[in-house]
């Protein structure tokens, strides 16, 4: 019985691969969105719960009838964070007809990225990637939706102003960070803001991959600043949480940035990570109409694109919010020029976002031909025990100390 | 068969070291080069800029560390380090103006410079305590890279390569580009086969096999082992600068971090050490097969109308990728260009080896 449906299937494929040139064509009523991501090696603990999201918003999407009645279609690649299969996976995802590409990794989203500008097609870069891509006079094609980590770090320096009473003379501010571009970026922006607002600024680089905190955490004792900023990923938190623990720095005084999620809070322990705080541009939870809707539409019909825990997981909503914004860049694009959707009435369709929230999934972002960031506004959350609870509303701070970075960066960028 | 040797007598020493003493190896290469020539017209572009182009760099960077592995037996382990310093060194010398050939050439020069530094190491350290040296200095370069805004080009660490121009034409085109690489893939390979027949060759070979015995016989072990740092870091430096100027279009860090140096080392080790085919081979295999054999899996998985999620099928083709390399190495430790002479070596006596049974 079983071989039999398998040759039959096997035939049915060999007809249709023959068929599938002419067709792919022909059919080409799709929008398309490409997704090439690192699903087996550095960003792993994001990509998965990303594309679960966005598949699923497309597969909800879809049941509604689409994008003005055009299916919408999420192809995803593997390309292992390696530059070279990133390229492979672009030219390749080009010539299918896809122009919207999607790359979760900064060293292939850097690396696509002069392809991209020459080809005049879109990149989705939100949380990855060169943070002066939100100057949209410059990268024309780069759409950073969220905040830059140098936005993200202002933000956070707002919160402790905010709880210092609005006075940051003799506050003391430790930035930890891993010791590579990733970490490094922020530093710049909090020289600035010291000076500004008058606060002791403490850096403390932590080695790759991070396991080691050891010679961090007693610094801190010794320094006792009142927060410390934490540029780490996945485990570097739960290290950070045991030596917080050790040398008796309370977890409440820690701001973590937006990598950070339920995983690791399970690994530091719910109850232990109890009044942790992250800066954050999409709210965290399940208590959002959007997740709601997913639930009940989606996987109540059995359509899940993943096991449905994964949908209790910070980057699920983060996945979610990429999408949301970009299906609603898509779907102003259908409405301000039609269908067939093309890079440029994507690119005018993502310019076109006005205070979109997708019903407080996310800051609300007002996408403008300058600014590709959105506004880049954040907040902080606080894990509970159970949930994250808001501590703000959403704001972007020192934003024009921000777009003097972002400007003055983006001003050495040519395209050739 | 196909590899006849009747009528090929060699009456001096001059036509014994010709270069292909089998009419039908010389035949091959001449194929392929016609074949190579004319693969814009052949193959798509997507083949040919996405597949072609950069395993034809590649293959010249790892004919170079073949040289210093496979010939003169120093194992390298910072390869790709010293590949940055000539991407960054000719990408900053193109930048400031300096016409493209020249800056190739300050590229290689540069790497040559940075590179024989490697061999000050290699003279006081052997084998494994050579190649932990020499990881170290891939270490350092990481961290220069990451911790020098400067060099790396700016807080994002990404260094954008002006358009590539050769003679003043510049060369934007699929096909333009894809015959730069050609032409250094070319060159090196040419350089390479040519050592085999030279002196310098015969003596790094002499060093590979024994040091000091080498040494006995007069050649200077520490001033080969020199030469050969010195050419192969020419040789990575020029082929990173290519990379980045007809590829990448932009250097950073990540393109030439630890985690490459290993990939060339593979390269080198499964194609064969010392062999000029297997440094193709290999090359072939360990850069493009992850995305082959990917597509295989997710081709058979439509086909078979199996459900896998898309983690398992990006997991599944590493595993098999590994396995394959595994495989290959138990079928021959001497590698994939040996794999070609063993089936040359049977063919060259079949059929006239089956009479004797």
């Amino acid at each position: 019985m079983k071989t039999k449906t398998y040759v039959k299937r096997l035939a049915a494929a060999a007809v249709m691969g023959l068929t599938s040139l002419s067709a792919a064509n022909a059919a080409e009523d799709t929008i398309k969105f490409g997704m090439c991501y690192d699903l087996s090696k550095s960003y792993t603990f994001v990509t998965p719960q990303i594309t679960q999201a966005a598949q699923d918003l497309a597969t909800l999407t879809n049941m509604k009838g689409g994008i003005g009645g055009h299916e919408i279609e999420i192809i995803v690649q593997d390309h292992g964070n390696e530059p070279q299969r990133g390229i492979e996976c672009y030219e390749k995802l080009k010539r299918e007809g896809v122009f919207v590409f999607d790359m979760l990794s900064t060293p292939v989203s850097i690396a696509v990225l002069p392809r991209i500008m020459k080809d005049k097609n879109i990149l989705i870069q939100s949380l990855v990637g060169r943070g002066d891509a939100a100057d949209g006079s410059v990268f024309s094609q780069i759409f950073p939706v969220g905040p830059t980590y140098w936005g993200q770090a202002a933000n956070d320096i707002a919160y402790i102003k905010e709880q210092s009473g609005g006075d940051m003379k003799g506050v003391k501010v430790g930035f930890a960070y891993l010791d590579y571009p990733f970490g490094q970026e922020p530093i710049e922006i909090l020289k600035t803001l010291a000076e500004k607002e008058g606060f002791e600024l403490l850096l403390y680089p932590v080695p790759l991959p991070g396991s080691d905190q050891a010679s961090v955490w007693t610094k801190v004792r010794r320094d006792k600043p009142d927060y410390v900023v934490a540029w780490l990923l996945a485990g570097g938190h739960v290290v950070a949480a045991k030596e917080m623990k050790r040398n008796g720095f309370p977890i409440s005084n820690y701001i973590s940035v937006n990598w950070l999620n339920e995983v690791d809070i399970a690994n530091i322990g719910a109850e232990a990570a109890i009044g942790l705080k992250r800066g954050t541009n999409v709210a965290g939870g399940q208590d959002l109409p959007i997740i709601q809707e997913i639930l009940a539409d989606v996987y109540g019909a059995g359509k899940g694109a993943g096991p449905v825990e994964k949908i209790n997981d910070v980057y699920y909503n983060t996945g979610l919010a990429i999408y949301s914004a970009a299906f609603e860049a898509a779907r102003l694009a259908v409405e301000q020029n039609g269908f067939p959707v093309t890079p440029d009435s994507m690119k005018a369709g993502y310019e076109s976002i006005v205070d979109f929230d997708a019903n407080g999934l996310f800051a609300p972002i007002t996408v403008t031909a300058d600014d590709h960031g959105g506004g880049g506004k954040t907040r902080i959350e606080m894990w509970d025990g159970k949930t994250w609870v808001p501590q703000q509303d959403w704001t972007a701070a020192y934003t024009d100390v921000i777009w003097d970075v972002v400007k003055e960066s983006s001003s050495k960028f040519t395209v050739e | 068969m196909f590899y006849g040797l009747s009528g090929v007598r060699h009456n001096s020493y001059v036509s014994d070291s010709k270069l292909f003493p089998v009419p039908a190896d010389r035949n091959a290469v001449v194929f392929f080069l016609l074949l190579g020539l004319a693969a814009p017209y052949l193959v798509s572009s997507l083949y040919l800029n996405s597949y072609i182009l950069p395993w034809l760099i590649w293959t010249a960077a790892v004919l170079g560390l073949n040289l210093v592995t496979g010939w003169a037996g120093q194992l390298h382990l910072g390869y790709a380090a010293v590949m940055a310093v000539g991407a960054y060194s000719a990408v900053h010398a193109a930048k400031f103006g300096i016409p493209w050939e020249f800056a190739l050439l300050i590229g290689g020069l540069a790497s040559s410079v940075i590179g024989s530094l490697f061999a000050f190491a290699a003279l006081r350290t052997k084998g494994l305590y050579l190649a932990l040296t020499t990881l170290a200095m891939q270490f350092v370069m990481d961290w220069v890279l990451t911790h020098s805004p400067t060099i790396a080009g700016g807080s994002h660490a990404s260094l954008q390569s002006p358009t590539f121009a050769l003679l003043g034409q510049d060369i934007t085109s699929d096909a333009g580009l894809y015959y730069v690489a050609f032409g250094w893939c070319v060159l090196v390979t040419i350089f390479m086969l040519n050592l085999r027949r030279t002196g310098l060759g015969r003596a790094l070979v002499a060093v590979r096999e024994k040091d000091f015995a080498a040494a006995i016989l007069g050649v200077n072990s520490f001033y080969y082992k020199l030469v050969a740092f010195a050419a192969s870091s020419f040789i990575a430096g020029v082929s990173g600068a290519i990379l980045v100027a007809t590829f990448y279009f932009l250097a950073a860090p990540e393109q030439f971090a630890v985690n490459v140096s290993i990939q060339v080392l593979a390269m080198v080790i499964v194609g064969g050490l010392g062999s000029i085919l297997g440094s193709y081979l290999g090359a072939a295999l360990i850069l493009l097969m992850p995305g082959v054999v990917n597509q295989l899996f997710s081709l058979g998985a439509n086909l078979l109308g199996l459900d896998l999620g898309i983690e398992t099928l990006a997991h599944i083709p590493n595993a098999a990728y590994g396995a394959l390399i595994v495989i290959f190495l138990m079928v021959e430790p001497l590698g994939l260009g040996k794999l070609y002479a063993n089936v040359r070596d049977y063919l060259m006596v079949w059929p006239f080896d089956q009479l004797k049974k």
